[in-house]
């Protein structure tokens, strides 16, 4: 698999779900995990566990930085044991009220693991957080057995 | 006409429901007509009887035969687009519906074309899906649906 492609629709302004990838607060809430950044383009950013520990999980470059509609960046191992690869938000006003999120997850060619993880991973992402930005409730979905690890 | 193409079209959502209300809104036209763009659906849901997808101006959209029903995890549809001229090869609908836990599940659709299509023709499915199965989603978590437009194929088809 080359490119992994998701799109959700959610109910909420496009300023919000770009607070919720960008911003440690939001994220921790639905994903667990935090991604730390300036988000200017040329900066690093960080994957970081949620658990206070600063646990580096995913690092890389910001390629591209539009708020609030389009952010890109490299999506790199922190051993630097594959090529990284490169993952693309969109958001996009739909309807009034209503906007949609495209992940593009791609340059997977070189790291299989990579791609077969991340394709288990985003569903389960973007599910719990448009169910965040809904309902104000996601953590539920972690606690669960999860057949793709 | 573009290169003809087997590829399946998968999608995976996670819903905090159960599976049976989950099954509910998949066959149920108190829910489809609120997230599958207005559309009804009809059916026992046996396995073996024909389904009918149905437009809220009452024309049929989508038909096919139950191939497989394991209420309330797994639902097999055959699916012949009704209103396209020529009318397209069947594909293959499937739903599963796995419990993971904690209130959650996972819903999977996949979209397979045992016959080759055109590949412009999974773009209707690959922009469809995320819609409905987002206003799924919605519904259930929320008690309100997405709102978006309903797409009508016009009343006179010329391909």
């Amino acid at each position: 698999m080359s490119a992994f492609v998701y799109v959700t629709y959610i109910y909420a302004t496009s300023q919000k779900v770009w607070d919720a990838i960008t911003k440690p607060e939001f994220a921790h809430r639905y994903w667990m995990h935090t991604n730390v950044s300036d988000w200017k383009p040329g900066a690093r950013w960080e994957h970081q566990h949620g658990d206070g520990s600063g646990k580096v999980l995913i690092d890389g470059e910001v390629l591209e930085s539009d708020p609030p509609r389009r952010l890109v960046m490299t999506w790199t191992r922190p051993d630097r044991s594959k090529e990284p690869s490169r993952v693309a938000f969109d958001i996009a006003d739909y309807s009034p009220g209503l906007v949609s999120l495209t992940v593009t997850h791609d340059r997977l060619e070189a790291d299989p693991g990579m791609a077969s993880s991340i394709a288990g991973g985003w569903p389960k992402v973007l599910s719990n957080l448009k169910s965040f930005l809904e309902t104000g409730r996601a953590e539920n979905i972690w606690l669960t057995k999860n057949k793709e690890g | 006409m573009s290169e003809l193409t087997r590829e399946s079209t998968v999608y995976a959502i996670y819903i905090a429901t159960t599976v049976e209300k989950c099954w509910e809104a998949l066959t149920s036209s108190a829910f489809t007509t609120r997230y599958f763009f207005g559309r009804s659906v009809e059916s026992d849901w046996k396995e073996g009887s024909p389904w009918l997808l149905r437009m809220p101006d009452g024309r049929v959209d989508v038909a096919g035969q139950v191939r497989e029903a394991k209420r309330p995890h797994r639902l097999v549809l055959t699916w012949t687009v009704e209103w396209m001229e020529p009318k397209p090869p069947e594909c293959l609908v499937t739903y599963e519906i796995e419990d993971t836990g904690n209130g959650v599940v996972r819903l999977t659709m996949t979209e397979d074309h045992p016959t080759p299509i055109p590949r412009a023709w999974l773009e209707g499915g690959r922009k469809g899906w995320p819609m409905i199965l987002s206003g799924l989603k919605s519904l259930l978590e929320t008690g309100k649906p997405l709102g978006l437009p309903t797409p009508m194929p016009p009343k006179e088809i010329s391909q």
